[in-house]
């Protein structure tokens, strides 16, 4: 996972940083651990997590075509 | 760098401890996985302090209350009050038995408590006054969730309450309890005074 944000994201999560978020996202229901596959712990978004990061993509979307729009007509 | 996971709160480290473990074993030791280790116990300690005095709500379609600590252990968080609350409910319980109802034999076997409680410090009749009170929050912050958002620029306040036998009657004792307590101040105040 913290391969996979650095990636695409080319921001390096701390471990702490990364527990953190999480609990906090499975606290709200956003995702939900599977059953341990060796000694990893699979987690994958709940709907109520899709419908909320589809969301918040959408509202990312919309500032950066706004926000391209606008400094592309300078 | 795991000795670090002593430091974060336990009901957290029960659950992601042995994770968060596996996962530093694969990790170099760096001063800043070590920052940031400290830096996400301080976050949890504080995120569970503010979760006990504004409980979180989750969001429509996660799953429903409860959401933080005490909410998911009001039975022991009840017990807690009941235990704070009862010295004054045994105290008020003896006094209205022996002075209310005067059941024969009871002042005379009460009075050596009196008068011992009347030349204790001031602190012990403060906390058998208080104590009724202090217990009632105890007891009802379980079953209250109290959450502000800001939804598209409005400020939305939701409130959530939940019932639960067991913390529902440790809040009527300490009512009926506090309600004498207060009762009998006031009308020693207002009628028996010199």
């Amino acid at each position: 996972m913290l391969l996979d944000v650095a990636s695409f994201a080319g921001v390096r999560l701390g471990p702490g940083t990364l527990y953190g978020a999480l609990s906090r996202l499975e606290d709200d229901g956003l995702v939900e651990a599977l059953p341990l596959e060796g000694r990893r712990r699979p987690y994958r978004l709940t709907d109520a997590g899709l419908a909320a990061l589809r969301g918040r993509l959408s509202g990312l979307n919309a500032a950066v075509s706004i926000g391209l729009a606008r400094v592309g007509n300078r | 760098m795991k000795g670090i996971l002593r430091l974060y709160p336990s009901a957290w480290r029960r659950r992601y401890g042995a994770e968060l473990a596996d996962l530093l074993e694969e990790m170099p030791a760096t001063p800043g996985t070590t920052l940031d280790l400290l830096s996400g116990a301080v976050t949890l300690h504080i995120r569970a302090f503010l979760d006990r005095v504004a409980p979180r709500m989750v969001p429509a379609g996660g799953p429903p209350m409860p959401t933080h600590p005490l909410q998911r252990h009001p039975t022991a968080t009840a017990l807690i009050a009941a235990l704070i609350t009862a010295p004054t409910a045994i105290f008020v319980t003896l006094s209205f038995l022996a002075y209310q109802l005067e059941l024969p034999g009871m002042q005379a076997w009460l009075q050596p408590f009196m008068d011992g409680l009347a030349k204790a410090p001031r602190i012990v009749d403060l906390f058998l006054l208080g104590a009724p009170f202090l217990a009632f929050l105890v007891a009802a912050l379980p079953l209250i969730g109290l959450r502000a958002e800001r939804v598209e620029g409005e400020l939305r306040i939701t409130l959530a309450l939940q019932a639960r036998t067991l913390n529902l009657i440790v809040l009527a004792v300490c009512v009926l309890v506090g309600g004498f307590l207060a009762s009998h101040i006031l009308v020693e105040f207002l009628f028996e005074r010199p």
